[in-house]
């Protein structure tokens, strides 16, 4: 399967790392040949029809721009060029995040779909704010959209509801789906420090950005509640549907009094029915979804498995590309169905 | 002789090929033959006329302008070489302007509608044949001779709408280019028709697409009856091999219809099958010529190749560009249907399969596909074939190979060509990667590496005396 990389930041090295790695087992165990047959970031990109190989994608690491490669450089190409020209089958859109207007991922997908790639993406932007429109562009253009890395980075959120809780009806969706937020939060009510403290804790500890708006505001985990509700509820809101308040506003007394009763407050995502909501809410210690640190959990509340909670980690280079891996197996998959039955149902 | 006598682009690439075009037809046409003529559009013209028409399909209108400019330029240059006389350059430059008008209408219809059919496709490239037939009819009036000059379309050829690659509704044709051509013919008069191009039943243009002006050449000649079609060209004929590779590579002065067809299909620069069609029916002999020797024969293909030939190959040729791509599993062993999946696969992602061999072991399929389709072709086939316990383990590929094409009709029932054609290969010390022989004999193909293909053809044409033919 050829692989064009779109962005080479935290998760792209990421992928090139995963895909590298164990590579004959891939190869043997999953039938699964992988070759990353180039790479666009801002400053051009790489091309290999071959597909690069595990050294000279080692090699790119160190490399800056990675246009600069003797061999295969190409500065003067941007992600749309090589979206447009190169051959392959899936591109992977791992640019960074912008829920302002989507850019330039919403671009490099529709450019993919245009031009019959699937996509494979862990940027929330687009689909946060245009999950619907990209959902039907996909499947008019007969190909597959998939983010598993979207939410809860590593750990299998989203397939865990649409696959191992099939049949079954999910009724609600509760979440603490944002790792940096919790970490304040986590510090603030076990070391009692301030939301400030707290905050430059984290982003010393690089879990927190420079600019952390899109964390301790709620962005992100509104963000994620607009991919649950489409993909697992089938429901078609936007980031705009969703209430959100961030977490700026929660103070130690707050904490401390919801600590007598034998709770704490957690940036709570959910949907339930009524309009999807983002904010900090008590919930018991004793509570599944109660984690601390920076762990995400989510719990489904189904009609008739009861209760199920995931918990794991929900960001991270390596362990969001995993994700990747995950929905390029699963495209692989469907592909081959498809070659050999002549069907194209998705 | 009746004869219809068919001139490529490079044969009316400039004004000069032009008027001497006209003098070697006219000269034909003294000694008491009658001769009609085809020609193509002026050299690059009508690859210039696609491009242009995919540029104006993208709303690129000032494109338009300048091109048809170049274009008048182009023509008006070759009129005032090609002809002399003052009246009759007029004539024709009224012609082409009046054409060229024309094609900036329909330039700027595609660039305001932003869609470009295979219909109207065929309309855009028609113009290049319209162009320059006027010109080499110019050129014949200009030497004093009577001349017609026809489309596709008013010479009678009809053909079916599958616009781009349009066959001939025969006996229709064949009936209205003998009401409209045969009684011109008789008379003396040259009648010059565009090639390439015809127009369906109700008149509008079309293209035969694959084969070009030599299969509307052969059409004329089949409908006229006439006693052989000349194809002029700037090479002497159809070679032993590429005379780039072998200097001493010699013409084939005599061919078979069915060889003739199959060095097409190797790349000899021949004719393609297709134009080949009407005459293998009617057994009409098709000569290829150089325009540069016109006192050389050529090579003439007829029915039955000449039967003095004491060698059984007849040329060699190597076909670059190509891949082996080797689908690998002892899942395939004794699995019926096996074999059909790698097709198919390959077939849905319109990948042809040029060769193909495979042992009896059954655990290993080798085929040969053009080189820029290989990634698709592994990539495809690792998707849907390549699973832990499924029939494929291992996909892999070469792409520097060459294939080595071995033919003559009369390897067919002759004992000992392979085994002279591979203990040649093996006395170069070159290893061959993979072979494969059809039933109907008429060729040998293999493959080796490519930096080896130029020895490996010079060895063969050594071993089979082609250089003495």
């Amino acid at each position: 399967m050829r692989i064009i990389l779109v962005g080479y930041g935290v998760v792209g090295k990421g992928v090139t790392t995963i895909l590298a790695r164990r590579y004959a087992e891939k190869v043997k165990d999953y039938g699964f040949n992988p070759k990353i047959v180039a790479i666009a970031d801002i400053d051009g990109a790489v091309i290999d029809p071959r597909g690069l190989s595990p050294e000279k994608l080692e090699a790119l690491k160190q490399t800056r721009p990675i246009s600069s490669d003797p061999e295969f450089g190409h500065p003067e190409m941007s992600a749309l060029d090589v979206i447009e020209s190169v051959e392959a089958e899936v591109v992977v859109e791992v640019t960074p995040v912008n829920i302002k207007n989507g850019e330039p991922a919403l671009s490099h997908i529709t450019k993919a779909f245009k031009t019959g790639k699937h996509v494979v993406t862990t940027n929330k932007g687009p689909l946060a704010l245009a999950m619907p429109a990209l959902t039907e562009l996909a499947d008019y253009n007969n190909v597959y959209l998939r983010f598993s890395g979207t939410v809860g980075g590593g750990t299998p959120m989203l397939e865990f509801a649409k696959r191992c809780l099939a049949g079954d009806r999910i009724l609600a969706i509760r979440g603490i789906l944002n790792g940096t937020t919790n970490y304040i939060l986590t510090e603030m009510s076990q070391n009692r420090v301030t939301f400030q403290e707290a905050l430059s804790n984290a982003q010393k500890l690089g879990y927190a950005e420079r600019e952390p708006s899109m964390d301790i505001d709620g962005f992100d985990t509104a963000c994620k509640v607009v991919i649950l509700a489409n993909w697992i509820l089938n429901k078609k809101i936007t980031l705009k549907d969703v209430d959100r308040t961030g977490i700026r506003d929660v103070s130690l007394q707050a904490l401390d009094e919801a600590s007598k009763r034998g709770n704490t407050i957690k940036l709570i995502g959910s949907i339930d029915g009524d309009r999807p909501t983002v904010k900090p809410t008590e919930i018991p210690k004793t509570n599944p979804l109660c984690v601390s640190g920076v762990l995400n959990a989510v719990t489904f509340s189904t009609e008739f498995a009861g209760e199920q909670t995931l918990v794991g980690r929900g960001a991270g280079g390596v362990e969001t590309a995993s994700a990747v891996l995950r929905d390029l197996l699963d495209i692989r998959h469907k592909l081959a169905n498809r070659l050999l039955n002549n069907n194209s149902e998705s | 002789m009746k004869l219809v006598m068919k001139f490529g682009g490079t044969s009316v690439g400039t004004g000069e090929n032009i008027r001497y075009v006209a003098d070697l037809v006219t000269k034909y046409a003294k000694k008491e033959n009658r001769v009609a003529v085809v020609v193509s559009a002026l050299a690059g013209v009508t690859n210039n006329l696609i491009e242009v028409a995919c540029q104006a399909k993208k709303s690129d209108e000032k494109r338009i302008q300048t091109f048809t400019a170049e274009l008048l330029k182009k023509h008006t240059e070759a009129i005032s070489t090609a002809i002399t006389s003052k009246q009759i350059q007029k004539e024709v430059t009224q012609i082409i302007e009046k054409t060229i008008a024309e094609l900036e209408k329909v330039l700027t219809g595609i660039c305001y509608v932003g869609e470009l059919t295979p219909k109207s496709k065929d309309y855009v490239v028609s113009f290049g044949e319209r162009l320059s037939a006027p010109i080499v009819w110019g050129a014949i009036k200009d030497l004093k001779f009577e001349t017609q000059c026809f489309t596709g379309k008013e010479a009678g050829i009809v053909t079916d709408s599958n616009f781009g690659e349009a066959d001939p509704l025969m006996n229709f044709t064949t009936h209205l280019i003998r009401e409209r051509l045969s009684p011109l013919l008789e008379k003396g008069v040259i009648p010059v028709v565009t090639g390439f191009i015809a127009a369906n039943q109700d008149g509008i243009v079309t293209t035969v697409g694959r084969g070009g002006s030599d299969y509307t050449a052969t059409i004329l000649g089949v409908a006229l009856e006439v006693d052989e079609v000349w194809i002029w060209t700037d090479v002497d004929g159809i070679m032993t091999t590429d005379p780039k590779i072998v200097p001493s590579a010699r013409m084939l002065p005599q061919l078979s219809y069915q060889e003739a067809a199959e060095m097409a299909i190797f790349g000899a620069k021949a004719m393609h099958p297709r134009a080949l069609g009407p005459v293998i029916k009617e057994n009409i002999p098709v000569r290829i010529r150089s325009i540069f020797h016109p006192e050389n024969p050529g090579t003439l293909i007829t029915k039955k190749a000449n039967a003095k030939v004491t060698e059984a190959v007849k040329a060699v040729a190597m076909i670059k560009d190509v891949a082996m791509l080797n689908v690998n599993g002892a899942g395939m062993v004794g699995a019926p249907g096996s074999y059909a999946k790698v097709f198919d696969v390959l077939g849905k992602n319109n990948i042809n399969v040029m060769m193909i061999s495979t042992a009896a072991s059954e655990a290993n399929i080798s085929m040969i596909i053009k080189r820029g389709l290989l990634g698709r072709a592994i990539s495809n086939l690792e998707i849907a074939l390549l699973e832990r316990g499924g029939i494929v383990s291992e996909v892999s590929a070469e792409d520097d190979v060459a294939v080595i094409a071995v033919m003559g009709a009369n390897m067919k029932g002759t004992l000992g060509v392979a085994s002279r054609i591979f203990s040649t290969v093996a006395k170069n010390g070159i290893n061959i990667r993979m072979i494969a022989q059809g039933s109907s004999e008429l060729n040998i193909s293999f493959v080796v590496k490519e930096k080896d293909g130029i020895a490996v053809v010079r060895a063969i044409h050594e071993e089979f005396n082609l250089d003495k033919i």
